[in-house]
């Protein structure tokens, strides 16, 4: 057995153990701060168990394993339904660039081990009203103050921020230059004077996204990461970092099964759906799109293992995923008629076709739009030209409204 | 086996590219498609020559031993040339059945390339008849196979045939059949009706077992189809991308309005999908999840081809309807492809079977 395997096998362990008290059943029916509270439980175990910070240097209180570790690790783990999901953008992004820019190293430290325990929360403050794909357009300002900075501004669509502790945020700090020349980066005290959080309630009845305001917010100098008119590379260096994830070809919705599952119990015209070309083309060709995504992420995995960088491939897994499960998720309450009407907004979006289908569109939004990840796609790998952009290399004050 | 490509797969990947890209002519295919019966010699002799129609048969008979990824990769360099001559897949189905059954007589031959064998399953509709319209009896086949792939030039055919209503799988020599050319849109395929009347035949397989066989054959020959389309689907990604870069209209390349970009974005997606599962069928050869890869694969691929020869012509515009750009060259091929070892309805209700537990 590989190396690989048998950690996989100690980890599956590990959950095994931990799965009565904190897996999916047994969150079911919790308010979120009572699954909060058992998150920062289980995080403590992880942590204790050596699971936490995975791939992370042990002088940080990682494991200092390897990135397919900590994939092996994110995909066991995610089969179980652990309540994880407040930690998520915490350690994915914030937490790994305090460890890369963070200037007081002890504090950093500190930070980084209370957040791997779940202790503490930290949030990503990027997007604004002004600019959500166009993450250089944002227009929260910071004007020097001192020694240190004044910050004034909006963000939105902050996720988890009501439960945050800190955040990472990006800042215009000269509006004379280009727009994406004139930013700089900083942590940010959550509780400090100054910072308001509004929950906003999504379609889907959560509230896990954010509003987020400063008001005359005071930042020291070292609370800045990265050189001042920086921000904007450390922006990208934000979105870059977390490339080593666990990666679902259901979209992070039902698996396909409970959908063949589905239509073997359901009768279309007096016999079984399975039965009915139109659901089978449509099992097949799901099937065929997400065996090929499975497909990519193996073939990632066995590169890294032979210490080669996979593939651009990968970055079609969410683009392709997400839109197939939204399809899928119609497809399947439709399926159903009148039984798909009785709907739980807390039924788990893996397992639950209307809850999956009502926050899909999230999905094909957060974390790149399709149509910025086509962007990409056409211009990192394919080698397109970029749109025409009106306010290319024109000061930002200078920008029409 | 491994879904990496080790070295000596790379170097055939490239290698049949370099040689391909170096022998194949636009104006040789396009004056294909107005005959019947025309097949690009050129391409055979370079297949013959470069030991392709010997890669995938074992060494004690004349093969190189190699398998389905290899071949695989053959066949993607083939799409990517729309090359001719439709013995690289056929000819590996039939040689795959003879040697099932233990009948290796034909191999080095057909190792060799001084024989050429082709499959005949498929009646119309039904990929797999279990009821064949040809009967076997008394050791003699008498009915018509419509459109057999390469049934203008072939020497010899595994068929599927029937006894009784029972299912037979056996291989005929077609010295004495009468072939009645079928003209099509894709004329080198060489499709033709092979018109049996008390040819001699051999039985390789009966009952579930003939099915079975059949059905296994037909899998590794979409499997090495799809890396075909794939390879088609591919080039036609490349000339898009091309065409939209050097293209300007409205004072910019086409390529900077997203309408193109995404079109080209999106045939990128659902080749990686499709070349993703064409390397995990092949590397499944022999295993038991191959029939559910084949099936992937080959609705993935020819999905791709088919919106690739689609999109591609329309990012073109007028030029890429006339006949000298040649892009119909890849339309026809991704259609005949497409129906070539099973069509989509075939792949998908075999998929479900599959997954639905309802397989016979």
């Amino acid at each position: 057995m590989s190396e690989l395997e048998t950690y996989r096998q100690t980890a599956r362990a590990f959950l095994n153990a931990m799965a009565p008290k904190y897996a999916r059943p047994a969150r079911q029916g919790n308010t979120v701060e009572q699954d909060l509270a058992l998150g920062r439980e289980y995080m403590a175990a992880r942590y204790d168990a050596g699971f936490a910070g995975i791939n992370w240097s042990p002088e940080f209180g990682g494991q200092g394993l390897s990135n397919l570790h900590k994939i092996a690790f994110d995909a066991e783990e995610m089969r179980y339904g652990m309540p994880v999901g407040f930690f998520g953008i915490s350690l994915g992004m914030p937490v790994p660039m305090m460890i890369h820019y963070g200037q007081d190293r002890e504090f950093v430290k500190e930070r980084v081990t209370k957040a791997l325990r779940g202790e503490e929360i930290w949030c990503q403050l990027f997007s604004e009203p002004s600019g959500g794909s166009d993450l250089a357009a944002l227009r929260t300002k910071v004007e020097p103050d001192g020694n240190g900075w004044r910050m004034n501004g909006q963000k939105v669509w902050t996720s988890w921020a009501q439960y945050a502790d800190y955040g990472v945020i990006v800042t215009r700090s000269d509006p004379t230059v280009a727009k994406h020349k004139g930013l700089t980066y900083f942590w940010v005290d959550m509780k400090a004077a100054g910072v308001e959080v509004r929950p906003i309630k999504l379609a889907g009845g959560d509230s896990h996204v954010n509003e987020v305001f400063f008001d005359d917010v005071r930042l020291e100098d070292n609370q800045r990461m990265g050189e001042v008119g920086g921000g904007f590379g450390l922006a990208l260096h934000t979105l870059m970092i977390e490339r080593y994830i666990a990666t679902d070809s259901a979209g992070f919705g039902p698996h396909l099964d409970l959908f063949v599952k589905l239509a073997k119990e359901t009768q279309l015209n007096g016999r079984p759906a399975i039965e009915d070309g139109r659901i089978r083309s449509a099992i097949a060709r799901n099937h065929a799109m997400r065996a090929g995504l499975d497909s990519i992420t193996q073939r990632a995995m066995l590169m890294m293992q032979a210490g080669m960088q996979p593939g651009p491939e990968g970055s079609l897994q969410k683009l392709v995923a997400v839109r197939s499960r939204q399809k899928l998720s119609e497809l399947a309450l439709d399926l159903q008629g009148t039984a798909a009407l009785p709907f739980d907004q807390h039924a788990y979006v893996k397992e639950d076709w209307g809850t999956s289908w009502l926050n899909a569109p999230t999905g094909r939004i957060a974390g790149g739009s399709d149509e910025v990840l086509l962007n990409t796609i056409a211009e990192k790998v394919l080698g397109l030209p970029q749109d025409y952009r009106p306010d290319k290399g024109i000061p930002f004050n200078q920008i029409p409204a | 086996m491994s879904m990496l490509y080790d070295e000596g797969q790379q170097a055939i990947a490239t290698e049949s590219r370099r040689v391909l890209d170096a022998r194949m002519d636009k104006g040789r295919l396009l004056a294909l498609l107005e005959q019947v019966g025309g097949i690009d010699q050129p391409f055979w002799d370079t297949a013959v020559e470069q030991g392709w129609t010997a890669l995938a048969l074992p060494e004690e008979h004349g093969g190189l031993g190699l398998g389905l990824t290899e071949l695989g990769l053959v066949a993607q360099a083939a799409g990517a040339a729309t090359s001719g001559a439709p013995f690289l897949t056929v000819g590996y189905g039939a040689a795959q059945a003879l040697l099932a059954a233990g009948h290796t007589g034909d191999l080095a031959a057909l190792a060799g390339g001084e024989k050429l064998a082709t499959v005949a399953f498929a009646e119309g509709s039904a990929p797999l008849p279990a009821k064949s319209v040809v009967s076997f009896a008394d050791g003699k086949l008498n009915g018509t196979k419509p459109a057999v792939i390469g049934g203008l030039k072939a020497d010899l055919a595994v068929v599927l045939a029937s006894t009784n209503g029972t299912p037979v799988l056996v291989a005929a020599d077609l010295t004495d059949v009468t072939r009645t050319a079928v003209p099509s849109f894709d004329n080198s395929r060489l499709y033709a009706d092979l018109v049996f009347n008390g040819t001699p035949a051999v039985q390789l397989a009966e009952g579930a077992a003939a099915l079975g066989l059949a059905r296994d054959v037909l899998a590794r020959m979409a499997v090495v189809t799809a890396h075909e389309q794939v390879g088609g689907a591919e080039a036609l990604l490349n000339i898009a991308r091309d065409y939209a870069l050097t293209r300007k209209a409205f004072g910019q390349p086409i390529g900077a309005f997203q309408s193109i970009k995404h079109r080209i974005a999106e045939l990128y997606g659902l080749i990686e999908v499709a070349r993703a599962n064409c390397i995990h069928a092949a590397a499944s050869e022999g295993t038991e999840e191959f029939l559910i890869a084949a099936a992937d694969a080959r609705l993935s691929a020819t999905e791709a081809y088919d919106t690739a020869s689609r999109d591609c012509v329309q990012i073109h515009g007028g030029i890429g309807v006339t006949w000298d750009q040649g892009l119909h060259l890849h339309m026809r091929r991704a259609r005949s492809l497409g129906i070539e070892q099973g069509n989509l309805l075939f792949w998908e209700d075999l998929l479900v079977d599959q997954l639905a537990g309802e397989a016979a």
